[in-house]
C-alpha cells in the first residue's frame, strides 16, 4: 500500500508544477501573440517554430533541458511551459487575427487607438480559440508533468517512476489514477469556462 | 460632458493635389477638391474610380502619396490622428457594427473611452436612438438581432456619438433593399437637417446623388472629372461621361406606353390585417420590415410605417392615406402624380385590394 | 562533444531501427483501424458523438499514465508502447475521416447520383477521394502522436530511442543526452515533413477550392 499523505503530498507537487508553467506560458505567450500582430514577419516565425516544436516528442525535449538547466523543480517548469507556450500563442494569434477587416476598419475609422482595437475588438473575437489553446495547453502540461518526475521535478511522476522500478502496482496506480482525473478534471472546467468568457453574439447567431 | 474635439465647426475641408498610388497602379490621381462647410457633397463614380481611396484620405485611414489635406486651414498631419478621426464620423456599407456588443455598446464605446459616466452614456444612447429612429429598447439587442436597415441606423448612431463636426459616408445604403434604402434616404434628409453638419458621402446611385446632395462630385479613373451643382452638371456636363452619368431625361421617351402594372413591385410581404398598435409592431419587427398596408377584409385600409407607429398613439393614428392608382393607369401621369403630392410611393389597387406598390425610385432605376 | 562515441557506445543505428519499427506498426495500426472507424460512423452517425467524446477523453489521459495501466494487461515492451499509440492516434484520424466523408460538397454527390453511381460508388469513388486531404491530415497529426508515445516506450522496456535518453538522463551524461534528444527531434521532425508533403500532394490532387 501507498500511505494516502504521500499520494496527497505527491498530488500536490503535481498541481504546483502544472499550474505554475501553465500560468508562465500564458503569461508570455499571449503578449507574444499581440506582439505578432505587429509584424507578419515575427508572426511567421513565432508559428513556423510553434509548428516545428510541436512535432518534436516531450521526452525528447524534457531531455533536452537537462544539459541547458539541470535537474530539479525549475528544468522541468521550463521543459513543461516550452511546449505548453505553443498551442497558446498559436490559437490566440490565429484567434487575434481573424477578425472581420471591414469591422477593424470601421473601428479605426471611428477613432480608436491599436490598443484600444485589441482590447475592445480583438481580443472579445479571440477568447473561444484562445481558451482551446490554454485548454490543450493545459491537458499537455499535466501530462508532461508525470514526465518531469525522471529529471527530479517529483510530484505524482515520482511514484509512477518507483512503482516501475519495483515492479509495484500499487505505487503505479497511486501516481496515474489521480493524474487522469486531473486530466478529466482539466477539459470539463476549461470547456466550461470557454462557454462561460465567449461573448455573446460571437459565434451562434 | 464637454467634449474635446480639433475643429467646433468646419469651415472647409480642402484637397490639395491628392495622390495615391499602389505599385504602378494610381487610385487617386492628383485630385483637387474644396468641401464647403455644411454642405453635403457627393463623391460618384464607377466602381474602382477611387471615392473610397480619397474619403479615406480625409481620416487619415490612407495618407496620401502625394498632396496634402487641410481642415480649416489646418494640414491634418498636425493633428493627433485618433483625435482627428474622433472629430470626423465615419460610417462605411458593412456597417462594421461589433457583433460581441449590445447595440448600447456599440454606440457608447468611444464615449466610454472618452471617460463618460454609465448616466451620461445612457442618457446619450438614447437620444442618438430617437435620432435615427430606433425604438429606446433597442440598447439590449446585439447587432444579429437587427435588420440590415436598422443595424445601418445602429452605425450611424455610433459615428455620430461624440457629435463630430464632420461626416464621412462610403455607401452607407448600397446594401439595403430598394425600398429599405428610400426610407433611409428619406430620415437622412431630415437628420441631415437637424444636424446640420458637413457631410461627405460616397455613393453609386445617380438618383439618390441627386436626391441628397448639395453638389455633386465625379470621378473617374482616379480623377475628379467635374463638380457642381446638380443643375449645373445638367446644363454644362464637362464631358460626354458626366452628360450621360447625369442626363436621365431621354430615357424615358417610351415612359408613354408603360402602364402602372408594367413597373409596380410585389406588395404581398407588407400586407397585414391587424387592429392594435402593438400587434402590429410586433409583427413589422418579426418580419423585419419598415413598412406595412393594412387591410381590413383584404381591402386596403391605409398605410404606415416604423417611424409613425412609434410616435402615435395608436394605429388609427399611425394610418395614413396613401396615393392608390390601378394597374391599367399610365405610368406617367402616376409618377407626376407622385412627385406633385411629393409621396414616394402609391399602392396599387384592384377591387379594393392592395395588388402592388409603385416606388418612385424604384421605377426610375428600372427605366435607366 | 563526441557524436561518434554516443552513436556507437547506445547502439543507436539499432535503437532507430526499433524505433521506426514500433512508429511504422503502430501508424500503419492506427491508419486502418482509424478510417474504419471513420467509415464506420459515417454510416452510423447517431453513435458518432459518443464516440467521438470517449475518444477526446482518452486524449486527454497522461501519456506516461496511460502506458504504465497497460503495464498489467500487456506486460512490458512493444505491445503496450504500439496499444498506446494507436489509442491516441485512432481520434484524429477517425475524425478527419468522419468529418471529410460528411462534408463532400451536395453537388459532387447529385452529380454522381445522376449519372448512376450505387451508394456504395458513391462512397468509394467519390467521397472517400475528396475526403483524402483531410483523412491525409488526420494522419499528419497522428504522426507526431505516436512518435511521442513510441519515444516514451524507452522507459517501459520497449527499446528504441527512448531507452538511450533514459540511460543519458540516469547516468547526467550530457552527450548522450543532447546526441540522442536532437536525433530524435530529427526524425520527427524528418517523418512530420513527410507527412506534409503527402498531405499536401493530396490536396493538390484531389482539394477543393
Ligand atoms: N490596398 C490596395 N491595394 C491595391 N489596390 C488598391 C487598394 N485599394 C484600392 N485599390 C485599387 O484602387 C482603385 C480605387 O479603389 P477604391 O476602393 O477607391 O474605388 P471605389 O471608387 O471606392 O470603388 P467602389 O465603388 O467599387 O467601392 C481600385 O482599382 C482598387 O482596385
Ligand atoms: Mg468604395
Amino acid at each position: 500500500m501507498v500511505g494516502v499523505e504521500r499520494v496527497l503530498g505527491a498530488f500536490g507537487e503535481h498541481l504546483v508544477l502544472t499550474y505554475a508553467s501553465l500560468f508562465l506560458s500564458i503569461a508570455v505567450g499571449i503578449p507574444l501573440a499581440i506582439l505578432s500582430l505587429k509584424s507578419k514577419r515575427l508572426a511567421s516565425f513565432i508559428m513556423g517554430f510553434a509548428n516545428l516544436v510541436q512535432a518534436i516528442p516531450s521526452f525528447a525535449v524534457v531531455a533536452i533541458v537537462v544539459p541547458l538547466l539541470g535537474i530539479g523543480f525549475t528544468p522541468a517548469v521550463f521543459a513543461i511551459f516550452l511546449r505548453a507556450l505553443l498551442p497558446i500563442v498559436k490559437n490566440t494569434y490565429v484567434g487575434l487575427s481573424e477578425v472581420d477587416e471591414a469591422m477593424i476598419d470601421a473601428a479605426r475609422g471611428i477613432g480608436l487607438t491599436e490598443w484600444e482595437i485589441i482590447r475592445y475588438v480583438r481580443f472579445p473575437h479571440a477568447y473561444p480559440a484562445m481558451f482551446a489553446g490554454i485548454k490543450f495547453a493545459a491537458v499537455l502540461a499535466n501530462s508532461i508533468a508525470i514526465l518531469t518526475a525522471i529529471i527530479g521535478s517529483g510530484g505524482l511522476g515520482s511514484l509512477v517512476f518507483e512503482g516501475l522500478a519495483s515492479f509495484n502496482t500499487d505505487k503505479i496506480l497511486a501516481g496515474s489514477i489521480p493524474a487522469i482525473l486531473m486530466a478529466v478534471f482539466i477539459d470539463i472546467s476549461f470547456s466550461y469556462l470557454e462557454k462561460r468568457v465567449t461573448p455573446e453574439g460571437i459565434g451562434g447567431g | 460632458m464637454v467634449i474635446e474635439m480639433l475643429f467646433r465647426r468646419i469651415e472647409t475641408v480642402e484637397l490639395r493635389d491628392v495622390t495615391k498610388r499602389y505599385g504602378d497602379f494610381t487610385a487617386v490621381d492628383h485630385v483637387n477638391l474644396e468641401i464647403i462647410g455644411g454642405e453635403l457633397l457627393i463623391l460618384i463614380g464607377p466602381s474602382g474610380s477611387g471615392k473610397t481611396t480619397l474619403l479615406r484620405t480625409i481620416n487619415r485611414l490612407i495618407e496620401p502619396d502625394e498632396g496634402e489635406v487641410f481642415i480649416n486651414g489646418r494640414n491634418i498631419k498636425e493633428f493627433d490622428v485618433v483625435k482627428l478621426r474622433r472629430s470626423i464620423g465615419y460610417v462605411i456599407q458593412q456597417i462594421g457594427l461589433f457583433p460581441h456588443m449590445t447595440v448600447k455598446d456599440n454606440i457608447g464605446l468611444l464615449l466610454k473611452l472618452e471617460g463618460w459616466s454609465e448616466e451620461e452614456i445612457d442618457k446619450r444612447v438614447k437620444e442618438l436612438l430617437h435620432l435615427v429612429a430606433l425604438p429606446e429598447d433597442f440598447v439590449t439587442r446585439y447587432p444579429h438581432q437587427l435588420s440590415g436597415g436598422q443595424q445601418q441606423r445602429v452605425g450611424l448612431a455610433r459615428a455620430l456619438a461624440l457629435n463630430p463636426p464632420l461626416l464621412l459616408m462610403d455607401e452607407p445604403f448600397g446594401a439595403l433593399d430598394p425600398i429599405l434604402r428610400k426610407q433611409l434616404q428619406e430620415e437622412f434628409l431630415r437628420i441631415k437637417e437637424v444636424l446640420g453638419r458637413t457631410i461627405v458621402f460616397v455613393t453609386h446611385d445617380i438618383e439618390e446623388a441627386f436626391k441628397l446632395g448639395d453638389r455633386i462630385a465625379i470621378m473617374r479613373d482616379g480623377r475628379l472629372v467635374q463638380v457642381g451643382y446638380p443643375d449645373e452638371l445638367v446644363l454644362n456636363p464637362a464631358d460626354e461621361f458626366v452628360a450621360k452619368l447625369v442626363n436621365v431625361d431621354k430615357k424615358f421617351k417610351h415612359l408613354d406606353t408603360l402602364k402602372v402594372k408594367d413597373l409596380m413591385v410585389d406588395v404581398e410581404k407588407y400586407i397585414v390585417e391587424v387592429q392594435r398598435k402593438d400587434e402590429l409592431l410586433q409583427w413589422m419587427r418579426d418580419k423585419n420590415i419598415e413598412f406595412a398596408v393594412i387591410v381590413e377584409k383584404g381591402a386596403l385600409k391605409g398605410v404606415t410605417d416604423l417611424k409613425s407607429l412609434l410616435k402615435s398613439q395608436d394605429l388609427e393614428e399611425a394610418l395614413m392615406e396613401p396615393l392608390v392608382f390601378s394597374p391599367g393607369d399610365s405610368l406617367a401621369s402616376a409618377l407626376a402624380e407622385m412627385k406633385r403630392r411629393n409621396a414616394f410611393l402609391g399602392v396599387v389597387v384592384e377591387r379594393e385590394k392592395p395588388v402592388g406598390i409603385l416606388l418612385a425610385n424604384e421605377v426610375l432605376l428600372k427605366l435607366l | 562533444m563526441d557524436i561518434r562515441w554516443v552513436w556507437e557506445s547506445q547502439n543507436l543505428a539499432q535503437r532507430t531501427l526499433e524505433h521506426l519499427r514500433m512508429f511504422g506498426i503502430a501508424l500503419a495500426l492506427s491508419v486502418v483501424i482509424g478510417v474504419l472507424l471513420g467509415l464506420y460512423l459515417y454510416r452510423r452517425p447517431k453513435l458518432a458523438p459518443i464516440a467521438f467524446n470517449v475518444l477526446n477523453i482518452l486524449e486527454t489521459v497522461p501519456t506516461l499514465a496511460l502506458l504504465v495501466l497497460l503495464l498489467p494487461v500487456l506486460g512490458l515492451g512493444e505491445k503496450p508502447t504500439i496499444a498506446a499509440s494507436v489509442i491516441y492516434s485512432i481520434l484524429p484520424i477517425a475524425r478527419n475521416t468522419y468529418t471529410g466523408l460528411t462534408s463532400v460538397e451536395r453537388s459532387y454527390i447529385e452529380v454522381a447520383e445522376a449519372i448512376g453511381l450505387s451508394e456504395r460508388e458513391v462512397l468509394l469513388k467519390v467521397r472517400f477521394p475528396l475526403a483524402l486531404p483531410l483523412i491525409a491530415a488526420g494522419v499528419r497529426i497522428a504522426v507526431v502522436f505516436t512518435m511521442g508515445v513510441v519515444t516514451l516506450g524507452g522507459l517501459i522496456a520497449a527499446g528504441g530511442l527512448g531507452a538511450p535518453i533514459q540511460t543519458g538522463i540516469h547516468l547526467y551524461d550530457r552527450d548522450i543526452i543532447i546526441v540522442t534528444g536532437l536525433w530524435v527531434g530529427a526524425l520527427a521532425l524528418i517523418l512530420d515533413g513527410v507527412a506534409a508533403l503527402i498531405e499536401r500532394y493530396l490536396r493538390d490532387r484531389y482539394g477543393r477550392r
